[in-house]
């Protein structure tokens, strides 16, 4: 289960197991599970259900568009999610989330259904099918999940943008003595998983004595691969932090993974811009990069003895970021929590909204100064009519 | 004075109208309305009947509903809409009326009830008439079905026999039935016109179909899809046999009607081979769901008879599909009171759209704010009929998944 393990759990693990033997093997953090609730989105209510049998296996693409204000405050969402269904089967599919409306999306070959807080599927697969659902969310809930903030600012004609990678969370971890050979082979293996972009595989570390809890949680953020551009009505004077192409801004970066987790776009001149940008969670390139030039970890080791604290506490660490870069593959739950996930990010500059006329009629008159008005009229008719019967 | 004093005693009567009402301890009636053609169709009429009236026995065998701190009896009021549309809105005011929560219907007037059900905040949900535009969830919001589509069986038609590369002679009657899934069929089949032979509208009643089968043969048709009602169908198989020409029939789910086994059986090997589409009656945990609750019908109701035999001189009895879609409605219904914890009927309607119950089958039954379709189109299987007897057929992907369901009684 890709579930949250609360750290006091972890400690409460890691407390006995201090006492217990000389030489341990210890659990890895990854694949699982994640280090908070969501992503995946969850509502409240009733926990969402599903069936989908061991007979078909599930993954999905997702596209999640967050329209930005001028400030850089997102102000609507959509998440288009395609799941492809392989086997043959009943499935019943329940994506939660907090949903305004859901379309079918292209190429789906099914229609999705809704209730509050739910996508819903149903149906029968035989041996694969496609579900597309294009759903427009409440903003509100979602916004604490997205993984970058964005921040605009002007002053003059001089306009700011400062990028913000929020997929930060601290983490429990533990401590020891490990093996530096055995620490290298491990991190040469998770580096490996890391660079084919595959999920991190279940692994185990030998720890010689104590295990305990390091004193300070580690900080966490999953690196994501950040571009975009600012289109300008003209071109701008003068660019920090991104490269000038006319009346185009471009800028591209990771945040995270050993590098900064907030970048800044200065732009002088130009007007106001209009944002297009894409972030997709990455693999951990920089904090897995053997030191010394050296091809591999384990020739590292071998080339320069290395402190095994420092080994064990870059590979924990480095797959706590994998984890968090996996979790936020998936905005939009997965019936099979064994599937493939990818989801890219979108943020553009919304349309800026429509003037709402002062007055709007209802033909139902259903608005509730109406109902009162109508009611209380009503009463005192009523009323009215009672006492003049009683007294004709 | 006196009229004072009457007005007083109306105000205090009011008064005490608007509190809490009745102890806590005494059980409410709660009206189910099942408004059928008694007289049109009374094979439909019985089956959705008995349908709505076991599930609300159990339930209320059980101490009924409980909303807040009050349970519900649920009584079960009988409408005979004799197939007229124009009795359906009767019956649709007097349930109206009688405070009904929900109306069950085979689907006879819901062009004309839906409205006036509205109004009240009163669901009506179909269990057998499959027609398109019956049911719209954003344009008809109190309307819900569970029973295999027309939409749904033209597709799944269309997805079966294309990749089979017959040439489709399209045959429907001229009854509504048949004008509705003409249509539908016409739709699925539009993309693939190579597929399509014929399209003809066939009289319904008319017992001598054969002048317009010879033409389908002319035509140059290596299928049949006949699309009306059971005597139609009987009519085409009759024709189509006794020419000699064993051209495989298919047909909607009419064709699993008794009575046109009845109407054959003379000659049993007619009906061999003739293919008609459905909703399923398992789901992929197997038969258990359901023959439980063929178990528990037969029980109170006796099975139901299709009045032939097979070859080995058992009786053959008829499933009770019908039976099992308005069975399940009741208990999205009870599922619905329960979400909305109260008995207005308006929110009973509103609550119809957030809940999910495990129907007779096995499979889960359920509405959403975009969908009041409770057999999706996935469900419709196909069946092929053997010694009066049918099964689901092994070429069509889910088909293949299904079990056979016992339709033999010994004598």
């Amino acid at each position: 289960m890709r579930r949250l393990l609360p750290a006091a759990a972890v400690a409460a693990l890691l407390a006995p197991a201090a006492a217990l033997a000389d030489v341990q093997q210890v659990l890895l953090p990854g694949p699982t599970p994640y280090p908070t609730p969501s992503p995946p989105l969850v509502t409240g209510g009733a926990p969402p259900w599903a069936t989908l049998t061991f007979k078909i296996h599930s993954s999905t693409d997702q596209r999640v568009r967050s329209g930005v204000d001028e400030r850089g405050r997102v102000v609507s969402v959509r998440a288009l999610e395609r799941l492809r269904l392989t086997g043959t089967g009943d499935y019943l599919i329940v994506v939660s989330a907090p949903v305004l409306d859901v379309r079918t999306g292209p190429g789906s070959e099914s229609q999705p259904g809704q209730r509050r807080g739910q996508i819903l599927w149903s149906g029968f697969s035989s041996k694969r099918r496609l579900l597309v659902s294009d759903a427009k969310l409440h903003p509100g809930p979602v916004r604490p999940y997205l993984p970058l903030r964005l921040e605009s600012s002007r002053e003059g004609d001089r306009y700011e943008l400062a990028v913000t990678n929020a997929t930060t969370t601290s983490e429990v971890a533990f401590q020891g003595t490990g093996l530096p050979k055995e620490l290298a082979v491990l991190l040469d293996r998770t580096r490996q998983d890391s660079l084919a972009h595959r999920r991190l595989r279940p692994a185990y570390v030998t720890i010689s004595g104590a295990i305990s809890q390091r004193p300070r949680q580690a900080r966490i953020s999953a690196p994501l691969r950040v571009e975009g551009r600012l289109r300008f009505p003209s071109a701008p004077s003068a660019v920090g932090g991104a490269t000038l192409d006319g009346r185009t801004v471009r800028f591209s970066f990771v945040l995270g993974d050993r590098q900064q987790l907030t970048r800044r776009i200065e732009v002088t001149g130009g007007g106001e811009p209009k944002l297009s940008l894409e972030a997709r969670p990455d693999a951990v390139v920089r904090g897995l990069t053997p030191p010394g030039g050296a091809g591999t970890w384990s020739a590292a080791v071998a080339l320069a003895p290395q402190p095994a604290d420092a080994l064990l506490e870059r590979l924990i660490e480095t797959r706590m970021e994998l984890v968090r870069s996996d979790q936020f593959q998936g905005f939009l739950s997965n019936p099979d929590q064994l599937g493939r996930d990818r989801t890219v990010y979108v943020y553009e500059t919304a349309a800026a909204p429509h003037a709402v006329a002062g007055s709007t009629s209802s033909s139902s008159g259903g608005d509730p100064l109406t109902v009162l008005l109508a009611v209380g009229g009503a009463v005192v008719a009523a009323g009215a009519a009672l006492v003049t019967w009683a007294h004709s | 004075m006196r009229r004072l004093a009457l007005l007083l005693a109306a105000l205090a009567l009011l008064a005490a109208g608007c509190g809490k009402g009745s102890s806590s301890d005494e059980a409410g009636r709660l009206v189910i309305a099942v408004d059928v053609p008694v007289t049109g169709s009374p094979y439909v009429a019985q089956t959705i009947r008995q349908g709505v009236e076991l599930a609300t026995s159990n339930l209320n065998g059980g101490g009924g509903v409980r909303v807040g701190s009050k349970s519900y009896l649920i009584k079960v009021k009988l409408y005979d809409n004799h197939l007229s549309a124009r009795t359906a809105v009767e019956d649709a005011r007097r349930a109206i009326d009688a405070g009904a929560a929900a109306i069950v219907t085979d689907g006879t007037g819901v062009d004309a009830t839906w409205q006036l059900a509205k109004q009240a905040g009163v669901s009506i949900a179909i269990t057998h008439d499959g027609g398109t535009g019956l049911v719209d969830a954003e344009a008809r919001p109190n309307v819900f079905r569970i029973a295999p589509t027309n939409h749904g069986i033209a597709f799944r038609y269309a997805e079966y026999l294309i990749p089979k590369k017959l040439k489709v002679a399209l045959l429907s009657d001229d009854s509504g039935y048949g004008r509705e899934g003409a249509a539908d069929i016409g739709r699925a089949f539009a993309s693939n016109p190579e597929a399509v032979a014929l399209k003809l509208t066939l009289p319904a009643g008319q017992t001598d179909l054969t002048p317009q089968i010879l033409r389908a043969r002319r035509s140059g048709a290596t299928a049949l899809l006949v699309w009306g009602q059971p005597p139609t169908i009987a009519s085409a198989l009759s024709a189509s046999r006794s020419i000699g020409w064993q051209v495989p029939v298919y047909t909607p789910p009419t064709g699993s009607d008794p009575f046109i086994r009845q109407q054959l059986a003379d000659h049993p090997e007619w009906v061999d081979g003739l293919t008609f589409a459905g909703g399923r009656l398992t789901a992929e945990v197997g038969t258990g769901p359901f023959v439980n609750f063929q178990s528990q019908y037969e029980a109170t109701y006796g099975a139901d008879p299709v009045g032939v035999k097979n070859s080995e001189g058992q009786a053959i009895v008829q499933p009770p599909e019908f039976a099992m879609y308005s069975y399940d409605f009741v208990h999205v219904l009870l599922a619905a009171i329960t979400h909305a914890d109260s008995i207005e009927p308006g929110k009973i309607t509103a609550a119809l759209d957030q809940v999910t119950t495990q129907g007779a089958n096995g499979d889960e039954r359920g509405f959403n704010e975009h969908n009041h379709e409770g057999v999706v189109d996935d469900d419709v299987y196909f069946a092929r009929f053997h010694d009066m007897t049918y099964q689901p057929v092994q070429d069509d992907p889910l088909s293949a998944t299904l079990p056979l369901i016992p339709q033999t009684r010994s004598q």
